[in-house]
């Protein structure tokens, strides 16, 4: 815990009542980040933030609202809390709007979760410069003649956060991130240039794939995409690459939570113990997972982490309810929002995979495209690979798929073998049978 | 009772009068960033407030205000940029900040000449008072009526969430050239999003007027317009039907359709892409790219626009751009690295999101100018195909120019004629080919009039704005549920 921070929290609690608040909820935040890219072997851009912050939620008369502000200066805050406190009392009254009984803040559990790299401090310039330089290499020599622009990229950062209440919560985080990764250009026929790329993002240090792997991957990704055409629109099986199917999996959680629920803007409203999808889909948020990027010891109510099973072999569970939610809904609380997101991997590569279906779409990234949490209607544009017997033959793009969620995730025949680790989307490549690819 | 609001935002020479920025401290930091050489290095002072309030079943019941103050300091040799910034207003942070931009090259320091001279700028958004300054019971009300009126135009509304934002930013530019320039930047918008249910379905949409607006602006006509139209867009998708997916004629109506020449053109047309050759548009000036009928503009000076500024965020004054004049392409958008570069002169493009971000090439209002056709006639002219009414995002890959644009709400056309509501169709094109396939425009250009258009890009977001009278364009693939021929 750092005790500046905290005593800054609770003197701006203290602040608040006096300024006539009945409850309210203080978070302190700061971090440094730094970040480095290379092109054309110089540095391009090199950059340090230093930040800091304060937000506060004011609960008065029966009334809510939250401000937050980076001017910490004693003197500035006490006129901000006191305005921030006189302008709540303007609002209407919201009767569900309170802190969460304290009984739910109980039980947090305690382990050390491995988000704060160690070695962090030990990290030099030369280190950051000398990690750019040898991805930028490497995407250079994999690209080869093809190779139009290369943009090598290095960040880190360390953060810390206070969150206090004035019903009893406290709590502290800290925690590390590095990211890495390069973007190439490269040259097609007709004026046609496509970039790719390759970037993870990592907790630890030790966990990032070494320089020379993230430019030779981001170089083969750019010259994967090169003569892309459009095909004909046909129904193909598809596999949705593990770092994109995120992006399928949002259409979802954007139904699953609360305010979706009771604003009557979800799909999945009325579906908890039904079957929303395929057998294969189980999908678990567990915060607890050490080193996760996700991972946390309470959430933003203040209630303890726990693992849950949001879906269990394709029938809905559980939705993310946060404390104000579960008041309007009559609900008992979860928790406000994913965590780490893990899909249970299977057993086969995605090669082997291929081979089985014989004929269908890899598809390795989205563009566009939205999803309708009311409806469940959902139109993505598709870029990717065009696989026969069992092969990839010829690069696609401006094609496009379009669903419904509920009829969608019935399709799900198989997970892949391959989690996702560089993000908190631990999610292997998906496999969706009779799907409508439009093109030509 | 007033809300956060910028002291004294009236007075010239505010962040001298507020924080003690002083010139004097100006060329301290200046010199400090240029201390290992550069060709120039910029200082951007920024004081923020921001304000929402919203509605949620019923009521005004929560309000959020953020308070934004700082300093960004850039140091640029040729196109390599050192940049930091500082929350705190104070000598010894300023400098430290400036020592780490000065890290970027490693040569002769550079001096820094004193007295700057102010830009004398237009002002493109005057302004009566400050929206900080307008009591909050003043917005109260406008959203309540909102919520008030969206439930009495139709009986299937169900949920109504309403909500007034308000921003006001005060920025102050200092250059190592000796330039100096202050701007106040106004940006608010009334919104609403409905939930209707019929027969066991249910449809949301949303809408919202705005720019950078004085409060006068929002009237009981501004009122009932967004109650109207976030209704009416609400109920109308109960009959949506789902186009066929393939390649179509597509009709884009006038207005937010404008974000169609921003995917498609915008932003390959931003000088960094192309300084960088990894933008399809990059060997392209001066050469015919669309039907001699076709101008397409980015343009900072249209009036309380959201995109329009009077100075961009490197000390460039406002100014409109001409990216293709009579089919030919005709200009990038340039920052002052890419002007460098190119050996032209800045266009006033040079944007940020914050004191936190460096500057890069970014769009303002983009629109195509009218042409001859009546609506009717492009309509006609489609045959069978689409009309898009109203799109909710786009995305497009620079370097193959491949885009793709979200449509909320549009009608099929057949026969010439509209038919059937159609919605949530994701559209996808190619920027030259769609530029070249552009075979008609009508004689109604609009602007969109919401405040709450943004533009993302590399990690950035800035308010932008659109326009397009009716145009028609001749294929475009359309990502339908139903295979022709493949599923009924």
């Amino acid at each position: 815990m750092n005790k500046e921070m905290r005593d800054l929290a609770a003197w701006s609690i203290e602040t608040a009542k006096s300024a006539g608040a009945d409850d309210c909820r203080v978070e302190i935040g700061r971090s440094r980040s730094v970040e480095i890219s290379y092109r054309e072997r110089k540095p391009e851009n090199i950059k340090e933030a230093s930040t800091r912050g304060l937000s506060i939620e004011v609960f008065a008369g029966g009334r809510y609202s939250s401000q937050s502000t980076s001017d910490l200066r004693k003197e500035s805050l006490q006129t901000f809390i006191s305005t921030a406190v006189a302008m709540t009392k303007l609002l209407a009254k919201d009767p569900y709007r309170t802190l969460p009984d304290p009984k739910y803040y109980l039980g947090r559990p305690e382990l050390d979760l491995q988000i704060v790299d160690p070695t962090y401090d030990q990290l030099t310039p030369e280190d950051r410069h000398n990690m750019v330089k040898a991805i930028e290499d490497s995407c250079l020599r994999a690209g080869g003649e093809k190779a139009v622009s290369v943009t090598a990229l290095e960040k880190d950062g360390h953060g810390e956060s206070v969150t206090l209440t004035s019903n009893g919560f406290e709590g502290y985080s800290e925690s590390t991130e590095y990211g890495a990764g390069a973007d190439m250009t490269v040259r097609d026929e007709n004026d046609r240039r496509p970039e790719g790329g390759f970037g993870a993002t990592v907790v630890a240090r030790k966990a990032m794939p070494r320089p020379e792997e993230i430019g030779a991957i981001a170089a083969k990704r750019a010259l994967d995409l090169l003569g892309a055409k459009k095909i004909k629109t046909e129904t193909l099986p598809i596999i949705v690459e593990n770092r994109s199917a995120p992006r399928l999996l949002s259409g979802l959680l954007s139904a699953m939570s609360g305010w979706s629920i009771q604003q009557k803007r979800s799909f999945l409203a009325d579906k908890k113990g039904q079957r929303i999808a395929g057998q294969r889909l189980t999908l678990i948020d567990d915060p607890l997972l050490v080193g996760g990027l996700g991972s946390r010891l309470y959430d933003g109510d203040g209630f303890p982490a726990k693992k849950r099973t949001m879906i269990e072999s394709g029938v809905l569970n559980d939705f993310y309810v946060d404390w104000y939610y579960s008041r309007k809904l009559g609900w008992e609380p979860t928790t406000g929002g994913p965590s780490n997101l893990i899909i249970p991997p299977g057993k086969r590569s995605v090669g082997e995979i291929m081979k089985d279906l014989g004929r269908g779409i890899f598809i390795t990234g989205f563009l566009g495209g939205n999803s309708n949490s009311t409806t469940g209607d959902s139109s993505l544009g598709i870029i990717g690979k065009l696989f026969e017997k069992g092969e990839p033959v010829q690069s696609v793009a401006e094609m496009n798929i379009a669903f419904n969620h509920l009829e969608f995730w019935k399709s799900l025949a198989e997970a892949a073998n391959d989690p996702w680790l560089y993000s908190s989307r631990l999610i292997p490549s998906l496999v969706f049978t009779d799907v409508v690819v439009s093109g030509v | 009772m007033g809300w956060y609001g910028l002291a004294g935002a009236d007075k010239p020479d505010y962040f001298n009068a507020e924080f003690g920025v002083t010139d004097a401290l100006c060329q301290k930091l200046l010199a400090e960033a240029l201390s290992k050489g550069g060709d120039f290095a910029d200082l951007y002072f920024e004081h923020a407030i921001s304000n929402s309030i919203a509605l949620e079943d019923g009521k005004v019941n929560r309000a959020y205000s953020n308070v934004a103050l700082g300093v960004g300091i850039r140091t640029v040799k040729g196109d390599q940029v050192g940049y930091a910034f500082t929350q705190e207003l104070t000598e010894k942070s300023m400098l430290a900040a400036a020592s780490v931009a000065a890290t970027i090259t490693n040569g002769q320091a550079r001096e820094v000449a004193g007295g700057f001279v102010g830009l004398k700028l237009e002002n493109y958004y005057p302004l009566e008072s400050l929206l900080t300054a307008v009591p909050l019971e003043s917005k109260l009300p406008l959203v309540q009526a909102v919520n008030d009126k969206c439930f009495s135009r139709s009986p299937l509304v169900a949920k109504v969430s309403a909500g007034f934002h308000d921003e006001q930013k005060r920025i102050l530019i200092v250059t190592s050239e000796g330039r100096k320039a202050e701007d106040l930047l106004p940006s608010n918008y009334l919104s609403a999003s409905v939930a209707a249910e019929k027969d066991g379905k249910r449809e949301t949409a949303f809408w919202n007027l705005g720019g950078r607006k004085d409060f006068s602006y929002y009237t009981p006509a501004v009122v009932d317009e967004v109650a109207n139209a976030v209704v009416d867009r609400t109920i109308i998708l109960f009959d949506a039907v789902q186009p066929p997916a393939g390649e179509i004629p597509v009709v884009l109506g006038p207005g937010v359709t404008g974000i169609l020449l921003h995917e498609a053109i915008g932003h390959g047309m931003e000088a960094d892409f192309n300084r960088k050759k990894t933008s399809t548009f990059c060997t392209m000036i001066g050469k015919q790219v669309a039907e001699p009928f076709v101008t397409i503009l980015d343009d900072a000076t249209n009036p309380n626009l959201p995109g329009s500024i009077n100075v961009d965020d490197e000390g460039t004054p406002g100014q409109k751009t001409v990216l293709v004049d009579h089919g030919i392409l005709a200009s990038y958008m340039h920052d002052k690295i890419s002007a460098r570069h190119y050996k032209v002169d800045p266009t006033g493009n040079g944007r940020r999101e914050s004191y936190q971000h460096y500057v890069m090439p970014r769009m303002r209002n983009t629109y195509m100018l009218a042409g001859q056709a009546t609506p009717e006639d492009v309509i006609k002219s489609a045959g069978n195909g689409i009309y898009v009414q109203d799109v909710s995002n786009g995305q497009v890959n620079i370097g193959e120019g491949d885009f793709a644009f979200f449509v909320s709400r549009g009608r099929m056309i057949e026969n010439g004629k509209l038919t059937a509501p159609i919605k949530d169709i994701n559209i996808m094109g190619n920027g030259p080919k769609m530029l070249r396939n552009i075979t008609m425009a009508a004689n109604d250009l609009e602007m969109y009039r919401g405040g709450a258009g943004m533009c993302g890009k590399n990690g950035q977001s800035v308010p932008v704005g659109f326009g397009l009278p009716t145009v028609l364009v001749k294929s475009m693939t359309v990502g339908g549920v139903k295979a022709q021929g493949v599923r009924g």
